[in-house]
């Protein structure tokens, strides 16, 4: 290299790190504002934090409650996290936990509050202020009635956004074969039989279902089952959950007018909402939470019907509750009962309910949107309000989350998609809770 | 360069000993501790001794699983090596269009793997897919490739192979360029055809490049996680849960940390046995190859 070449490289390079220093420069000073614009700045990060999991139409719900919270009292506010789904912030909650970095309050599904209540990691939610006594709460929503009654049992967690299983049927489908929603298994039966037509990429499917836990507990239920007889053990519904079983492999395999949808939990769920939008399914189980989704989405007339029955009528609840991890400190605690007293006024309840679908929690919210008139423009929110009185109560075990996710879940998908027998299926399954829990 | 002081490399290599300990030794042995509890990291951890192991021995998962491994391993590393053999034999041409050739097979092994999961769904969609569309534009049978148990791990084992055969061609090329032209000059004038020559001249001389290539192909498919993530959660009815996503699952679904370190300590010795057997290939392989003459 010649001299003149050389010391046009090191110009060069002195040039670039003049640059490099200019812009850590800018940075260092510049910092606060980008910060502040971007609404990350310190003081932000030093608030309590209220850890949430899921995004699109209830997300926006969410975040809209929370800066009402922050402008109605100042003095509490909270700093919204977004966690993932379900699974990856029980993940990470249970993480934080370990760690000792909790959030002051989050939100989880109901199916784990036993299991993380029994571990002792819950803070009981009627020692903190304003929380005890009369909540005004749908019984069937909250703890007491969602989860099978023991006196003496604290109050560890609070409905929000809760809901259950429900029927959507095709408005155009419902005309074109001149039918009404089906009400008994055998109705459904016949219904997605009459729907199903065409071929290939044109073929559309009477009924369109994820083979998830919810709806066989759905299912057992309607079949008069139980998932744990009077001793507590997992009999996991007995003949009734064979029959579960059975009615989804005629439908799926016999009669070929069921779709499973591919992939898992979410994953699933999102297709078979798919399906129902495209016009591929002309009826799908799934959550009321989709209702304002599919009703602004769907080209056609969105018509909810409640699950039909076998021997009875039956739905679990699903959906989260809020819940105050014990690690939080007292003042995080006090941040957090004030935001759950916010939340559960009848106003906030039915703010979010109305906005996304999910059920109303306060009695009194229920009351004032019969009183509005809205039930009576919304056919479908009073179809999800009058089937509460289907709901059956979860157990309150420890080993329910692991029961669904490591044991039933899997075998599940083993039923229906490799079409085992349904008795063998359920016997392995309680053999391994039997073995493993 | 000669050292100082004696200390002075032992010095330098501290700071990587460090991140290794930190990060890979001290892990490994809290995991093969772990692995002795029963474990949720809420409750007190309780000692069960091998109890981990029996479980998953006894249940049949270890063998599921390792099966299921070793399986979509093979694929992947059998497709993915011969096909990067095959597109480097083909590509090794000077020339634009060759160029842009290699440049766009190699693109694939660039992208990351959520884009390529995300791709390769919409491509097999069982209803709209464009395999799906393709397949009955010509008659033929159509089949939920993701959702049937039958079908997924072969198709996720395919688009690891589509993604990474890039990376197989590029080493192939990088052999190929090493061999000296003048043994191929020799074995044509000699009569040799193009057969003869790969069969006689590049295969042997590729052979330390195919155990490169197939090796980190093995590693790579045993490490596959994200597409796994992304396009089934391991299912439908957990075919395609592989070694590592069944550790993820076992720790954050299950809740069983003491699985999952049991599983992490059997995967563990099973990568070890692996690269075991691979240098003892690689050192069998280079004693039996015959001393080159020192140049005059």
């Amino acid at each position: 290299m010649t001299r003149r070449a050389s010391t046009r490289a090191l110009l060069r390079r002195r040039g670039w790190l003049g640059a490099l220093g200019s812009l850590s420069l800018g940075a260092l000073a510049g910092g606060p504002v980008a910060s502040s614009l971007l609404g990350c700045s310190a003081l932000s990060s030093a608030l309590p934090a209220l850890w949430f999991s899921y995004g699109g139409k209830n997300r926006e719900a969410l975040l809209a409650l929370v800066k009402a919270f922050g402008e109605e009292q100042p003095e509490h506010r909270l700093r919204a996290v977004y966690q993932g789904d379900y699974f990856e912030l029980l993940a990470k909650l249970r993480t934080a936990m370990h760690a000792g970095a909790v959030p002051a309050v989050t939100h989880v599904i109901a199916e784990v509050m036993p299991y993380l209540a029994e571990a002792g990691v819950l803070e009981p939610l009627d020692e903190l202020e304003g929380l005890s006594g009369d909540l005004e709460l749908v019984p069937e929503l909250a703890q007491e009635g969602a989860f099978t009654p023991k006196p003496g049992r604290r109050l560890y967690g609070l409905p929000f956004n809760r809901s259950t299983p429900i029927a959507y049927l095709n408005g155009a489908v419902l005309d074109e074969l001149g039918l009404a929603p089906p009400t008994t298994w055998e109705e459904l039966e016949r219904f997605a039989a009459l729907a199903t037509k065409g071929e290939g990429s044109d073929r559309r499917f009477g009924f369109a279902c994820p083979i998830d836990w919810w709806f066989w507990v759905a299912l057992v239920g309607q079949a008069g089952g139980e998932l744990v007889d009077a001793e507590g053990r997992y009999v996991l519904g007995a003949e009734a959950g064979e029959r579960a079983l059975a009615l989804w492999q005629r439908l799926v395999h016999e009669q070929g007018v069921m779709r499973p949808p591919p992939g898992r939990d979410y994953n699933a769920w999102q297709v078979t909402n798919l399906d129902f939008l495209a016009g591929r399914a002309a009826m799908i189980w799934t959550s009321t939470a989709f209702l304002r989704y599919l009703e602004e989405n769907a080209k056609f007339r969105v018509v909810a019907a409640p699950l039909p029955r076998d021997v009875r009528h039956a739905v679990p609840t699903g959906g989260t509750m809020f819940v105050v991890p014990r690690a939080a400190t007292s003042e995080e605690k006090r941040h957090a009962a004030a935001f759950l007293r916010f939340m559960v006024l009848p106003e906030r309840a039915n703010e979010f309910a109305t906005k996304t679908g999910y059920i109303p929690v306060s009695r009194a919210g229920i009351a004032e949107l019969e009183r509005s008139g809205w039930y009576a423009s919304h056919a479908n929110d009073a179809v999800a309000r009058d089937q509460l009185r289907h709901v059956r109560p979860w157990p309150w075990s420890p080993e329910l989350f692991r029961v669904q996710r490591e044991v039933v879940q899997p075998r599940l998908e083993e039923a229906v998609l490799e079409r085992r027998p349904p008795r063998e299926v359920l016997a392995s399954a309680r053999h391994a809770i039997e073995e493993g829990m | 360069m000669k050292p100082r002081r004696p200390l002075d490399p032992y010095l330098l290599l501290l700071p990587s000993l460090a991140v290794l300990l930190a990060f890979v030794i001290a892990p490994l042995f809290f995991a093969a501790k772990t692995s002795l509890y029963r474990w949720d990291l809420l409750t007190e951890a309780r000692f069960v001794g091998l109890g981990n192991y029996a479980s998953l021995a006894s249940s049949g998962q270890l063998g599921e699983l390792v099966g299921r491994t070793f399986g979509f391993g093979a694929i992947v590393v059998v497709f993915g090596t011969t096909l990067g053999l095959a597109l480097a034999l083909a590509l090794d041409r000077p020339g634009r269009l060759y160029a842009f050739f290699r440049g766009a097979i190699f693109s694939a092994y660039v992208v990351s793997w959520v884009a390529v999961a995300l791709l390769w769904m919409w491509i097999l969609d069982a209803d709209s897919g464009l395999v799906t569309v393709v397949a009955r534009a010509l008659g033929l049978p159509t089949l939920s490739w993701l959702g049937d148990p039958r079908s997924a791990l072969v198709t996720i084992a395919l688009v690891t192979v589509w993604k990474i055969t890039g990376y197989a061609m590029v080493v192939f090329l990088a052999g190929l360029q090493a061999i000296p032209p003048s043994l191929h000059e020799a074995a044509a004038l000699d009569g040799a055809g193009a057969w003869r020559r790969f069969l006689h001249i590049t295969w042997p001389s590729l052979k330390p490049t195919t155990a490169f290539v197939a090796t980190t192909s093995l590693i790579a498919s045993f490490q596959a996680f994200d597409v796994i993530r992304v396009m089934t959660q391991g299912g439908p009815v957990r075919s395609t849960t592989l070694f590592v996503y069944a550790i993820y699952e076992e720790v954050f679904v299950n809740l069983r940390v003491g699985k999952a370190s049991a599983l992490t300590v059997v995967f563990f010795v099973l990568l070890l046995g692996l690269t075991g057997l691979q240098l003892w290939a690689f050192r069998t392989q280079r004693a039996s190859r015959p001393r080159e003459e020192e140049p005059a």
